[in-house]
C-alpha cells in the first residue's frame, strides 16, 4: 500500500503550498507584507505543474484504472475525479490570469486574485478529500497483492510520466526554494524569490 | 521487537519512569539500528518526551539502556553526551544572544575537548544541509524565525557528529511548508548515515520517513512494527492518521 502513502504524501505537499499562499494573501490584505510576485507565481506554477506532471497521472493511469477493473463501487466518484483532472488546465489558467492582473497593478487585482485563489483552494480541498475519504479506502478494500505490485511498479515508472521521453521538473528542489524564500513564520524568509 | 535493526545503536529494555507514585513510562522496550530512523508516535501526554529524557539520563529511570555496544544501566546525561548521544529538545534551547555560527561551534565543544579539532569541516557539512544557516551565520540566534531555529538546533546537534540523534517533536509549532522541509532534511540525514530516534505527534509525516515505529499510549508501547506496516494498520489509521482531516484543518486557517 506504499502507493496510497505516496498519494497522501503528495496531497500534503499541495496542501502546504495552498496554506502558504492563503497566509501570504491574508498578510498582504492586512498591510503587513509586500507581495513577492515571483514567489506567488512560483507557487501557482507548483500547484499547476506538480499535479499535472507527477500526481494525477499516478492516480488516473494506475490507481483508478485498476480499481475500475476490480469493482463498480465508487464509479461515480472516480468519474468525477477523472473529469476534474481533465479540467485542471482551465482552473489553473484562471488562477494565473488573476495573478497576472494583480501583478500588473489592476485596481481590483488583489481582491480578484484572492477570490480566484479561494475558488481554486476550495476545489482542491474537496478533490483531495473525495480521493482520501472515498476512493483510496476502496483501493484498500478491493486491491489484491497483485494489484498493489502492479500499481507500485507503475508508480516507479511514473517518476518520468512520459516514459523517459521528457524531463520533468525537480519538484523537491523547487519546494525547498519556495520554503527558503517564503516569509516567516510559513517559510525561512530568504526572499525575494529568484527564478532559475 | 525491532528485528529490522542491524547493529543496534540503542537498545532500551523495560524502561520505567515514575513521577512520585505515578508511573509515566512502563516497561518500554525500544531499539534503533545503525542508520535507521525509528519513530515513537502517540498522543500528547503519552510519555514520549519522558522516554527520551530517561534514555538521555536527564530523568531518573529503572530498567536498562544499552548504547553503542555497552550497557549503561541507568544512564547519566554527561556520559551519554560524551559517548555520542544527542537530544534536540522540543524547545530547541538555543543561545539567543550568540550568533548562529557560535551556536554551531558550541555543538562541537565535546569533540573539541576530546581533542578532535575537525569542527571547521563539520560546519561546512552542516551548512551544506542547511544553506539558510550559512546565509544567517552572523545573525543572533534570537532573531531567527521558528523554522530557522529548528534547523539551527538540529545543525548544532550534528556538530557533535552524534552516533544517535534524538529529535523531540521537530515539527511542533511550525507551518506545513516548513514541516515538510524539516522531514525532507530528516530523510537526507538518514541517507548520510545518521541514526535517528524521532518522537512525533505528526504521525503521518513520521511514519512516512521512518523505518520502524512504536506507538506509545499512556506510558506503554501499545503497538510496534515496520513504519509502512503501521501506516497501513486500520487501528493506526483511525487513531492517528485520520481520514483526510489534516487537509481540512490546514486549509481552514
Amino acid at each position: 500500500m506504499e502507493a496510497l502513502r505516496i498519494i497522501e504524501d503528495e496531497h500534503q505537499s499541495l496542501a502546504a503550498i495552498l496554506h502558504a499562499v492563503r497566509y501570504m494573501l491574508k498578510e498582504i490584505g492586512q498591510g503587513k507584507l509586500q507581495p513577492d510576485f515571483r514567489l506567488l507565481r512560483a507557487m501557482v506554477h507548483y500547484l499547476d505543474a506538480y499535479p499535472e506532471q507527477r500526481h494525477h497521472p499516478k492516480e488516473d493511469q494506475y490507481l483508478f484504472a485498476r480499481l475500475k477493473a476490480r469493482t463498480n463501487e465508487g464509479a461515480d466518484a472516480i468519474a468525477r475525479l477523472e473529469q476534474e483532472h481533465a479540467g485542471g488546465e482551465a482552473r489553473i489558467k484562471a488562477l494565473e490570469a488573476a495573478l497576472h492582473q494583480y501583478a500588473s497593478g489592476d485596481r481590483d487585482g488583489f481582491d480578484a486574485f484572492g477570490r480566484a485563489f479561494e475558488n481554486f483552494a476550495d476545489f482542491y480541498r474537496n478533490h483531495m478529500l473525495l480521493e482520501e475519504r472515498e476512493v483510496l479506502p476502496l483501493c484498500r478494500k478491493h486491491f489484491t497483492e497483485e494489484d498493489w505490485e502492479a500499481v507500485a511498479a507503475g508508480f516507479r515508472d511514473n517518476n518520468d510520466p512520459m516514459g523517459g521521453t521528457r524531463e520533468t521538473e525537480d519538484f523537491r528542489r523547487i519546494f525547498s526554494k519556495l520554503v527558503a524564500a517564503a516569509p516567516p513564520p510559513i517559510g525561512l524568509g530568504g526572499g525575494p524569490y529568484e527564478d532559475d | 521487537m525491532n528485528a529490522t535493526a542491524v547493529n543496534k545503536v540503542l537498545e532500551v529494555r523495560d524502561l520505567c519512569v515514575s513521577y512520585g507514585k505515578v508511573e509515566a513510562l512502563h516497561n518500554a522496550n525500544v531499539s534503533v539500528g545503525e542508520g535507521q530512523i525509528v519513530t515513537v508516535i502517540g498522543p500528547n501526554g503519552a510519555g514520549k518526551t519522558t522516554m527520551l529524557s530517561a534514555i538521555m539520563g536527564v530523568l531518573g529511570s529503572r530498567g536498562r539502556v544499552d548504547f553503542d555496544g555497552s550497557v549503561e544501566g541507568v544512564p547519566e546525561v554527561e556520559r551519554m553526551v560524551a559517548r555520542g548521544m544527542n537530544l534536540v529538545p522540543e524547545k530547541r534551547e538555543l543561545f539567543g544572544e550568540m550568533s548562529v555560527e557560535d551556536n554551531l561551534v558550541l555543538g562541537a565543544f565535546q569533540r573539541y575537548r576530546m581533542g578532535r579539532r575537525d569542527h571547521g569541516q563539520t560546519m561546512e557539512e552542516v551548512y551544506d544541509i542547511f544553506p539558510r544557516l550559512k546565509e544567517r551565520r552572523t545573525q543572533l540566534a534570537g532573531t531567527l524565525s521558528g523554522g530557522e531555529r529548528q534547523m539551527l538546533a538540529v545543525g548544532r546537534a550534528l556538530m557533535a557528529k552524534p552516533k544517535l540523534l534524538m529529535l523531540d517533536e521537530p515539527s511542533l509549532g511550525l507551518a506545513p511548508l516548513i514541516v515538510r522541509e524539516i522531514f525532507r532534511i530528516i530523510a537526507e540525514l538518514r541517507r548520510r548515515g545518521v541514526s535517528i530516534l524521532l518522537v512525533e505527534q505528526n504521525a503521518r509525516a513520521a511514519l512516512q520517513v521512518a523505518d520502524y515505529a512504536y506507538v506509545l499510549e499512556t506510558g506503554e508501547i501499545a503497538m510496534e512494527g515496520p513504519a509502512h506496516k503501521l501506516a497501513d494498520d486500520p487501528r493506526v489509521i483511525e487513531a492517528y492518521l485520520g481520514l483526510g482531516g489534516k487537509h481540512q484543518d490546514k486549509l481552514a486557517h
